[in-house]
């Protein structure tokens, strides 16, 4: 029997029996189970020489159906009414079953265009100025249960984005040493002797600055431009008058 | 003052938002019986099916709000580059109708009638806060019991679950009056 695939994503074995149904015109209600085995078992094979993974849900369904139609296979034993039981209600079932997913399945349409227009269309938030007046009148009488508490939770942490939406962007400074040696030279002409650490860092917003400045006067400390002394807690300097260039 | 009752009902609509508003606030507001502001919002909600409004009423669970008609969105596309907008999935639709029309209903049920497991589903809708869980059923091993949310009527646009479009029958009488029209 040729197969052909395609390429259509099947939710469940009851979604694809009910695609192999329509495509070989079967109808549902005077079912030809034996026919839709066929084509159920063979697209699970091609699904499988393919090698695309077969959920273990469609083997399930084709293990039973398997029963099925091996059980029909067997030599009937006539004293044996069960046995005759066993497949009506096995066929039966299945109709039953695909029935009522077929129903299911029917409804979702509706209720997919529901969906789609609902979602073209937009509510606009609560006054902000209202809700902070209402708020704590409405917390006496307040009923809810937890899923309203996380709702309000959601709510609370949206409403404090659109309150805080301005964009933020932290850029940090890069200075190198060499620069900020220049800077402090500059600086250090303008200012008094001596000079403290805090007055060469006063202009210094950020940590990352200060710890710049601090290498930046150890290395003029190495080069002999600077001289110092600590005294209360306070690093002092002077100018050791010796630029530490011409050498 | 020559204010109207629907006037009111409109500002208040109006403040409210998304948050929305219920009979039971808007005709204390009103100082009327709910059934009255119930028949003055759904005038008004007819007045507004208007093609010359740009605004709804929408009515879920008894809680009333505006929304915008689904034609302004292109609009305001071209002023503001909206998301895109929110999808459901096939087997998140199939297994929210099945808890719509069954509720209560214990993973089982639904599992028997989709052939699929439901497990992964449910914990994405539960997180959406389109399902949620309504207690334990009495049959053995106690298993948790899901129904939908308001979320989901208002996702829905049902005013209440009895708006849900009535399940197909397919009983013998239906087929063969089917039959006939072919």
């Amino acid at each position: 029997m040729s197969f052909t695939v395609n390429s259509t994503v099947f939710e469940g074995p009851l979604d694809l029996m009910l695609h192999l149904i329509k495509e070989k015109k079967l109808d549902l209600f005077a079912l030809d189970v034996d026919v839709l085995i066929d084509q159920y078992i063979a697209f699970v094979h091609t699904m499988e020489k393919m090698h695309l993974e077969v959920a273990s849900e469609f083997l399930v369904e084709l293990a039973s159906l398997t029963e099925y139609k091996s059980r029909k296979c067997l030599p009937r034993d006539e004293s044996n009414l069960d046995a005759e039981e066993y497949q009506k209600d096995t066929r039966e079932e299945l109709v039953r079953r695909l029935i009522e997913y077929q129903k299911f399945k029917e409804v979702t349409e509706t209720l997919q265009i529901r969906f789609e227009e609902r979602s073209m269309q937009i509510a606009k938030p609560i006054d902000r100025e209202v809700l902070r007046m209402a708020e704590e009148e409405n917390l006496n009488f307040l009923q809810a249960d937890s899923y309203d508490l996380i709702k309000a939770m959601k709510r609370c942490l949206q409403r404090f984005h659109t309150v805080s939406n301005t964009e933020v962007r932290i850029t940090q400074r890069e200075l190198s040493i060499d620069q900020r040696t220049n800077q402090l030279r500059s600086i250090i002409e303008h200012l008094p002797e001596p000079f403290s650490f805090s007055d060469l860092t006063a202009d210094c917003l950020e940590v990352h600055l200060v710890i710049v400045t601090f290498l930046a006067v150890l290395d003029m400390l190495r080069i002999q431009e600077l001289i110092f002394t600590i005294e209360d807690d306070e690093i002092w300097f002077r100018r050791s008058g010796y630029d530490g260039y011409d050498d | 003052m020559a204010m109207t009752i629907e006037a009111v009902l409109e500002g208040i609509l109006f403040v409210f938002g998304d948050e929305g508003a219920s009979l039971a606030q808007l005709s204390d507001a009103v100082n009327l019986p709910s059934e009255t502001v119930k028949e003055i919002l759904d005038d008004m909600a007819n007045t507004y099916k208007d093609e010359k409004r740009g605004f709804e009423l929408s009515v879920f669970n008894n809680s009333y709000k505006f929304i915008s008609k689904p034609f302004v969105r292109e609009y305001i596309q071209r002023i503001l580059t909206l998301s895109k907008t929110r999808t459901l999935s096939q087997s998140a639709l199939e297994t929210l109708a099945i808890i719509a029309y069954k509720q209560p209903v214990t993973r089982i049920e639904i599992e028997e009638i989709r052939g699929v497991g439901c497990d992964m589903m449910l914990k994405k809708l539960m997180a959406q806060d389109l399902v949620r869980e309504a207690g334990r059923a009495e049959s053995a091993g106690r298993p948790i019991l899901y129904e939908i949310t308001n979320e989901f009527l208002d996702l829905f646009k049902l005013i209440s679950l009895d708006e849900l479009p009535h399940l197909p029958q397919y009983e013998e009488t239906q087929m063969s009056e089917q039959q006939l029209f072919e």
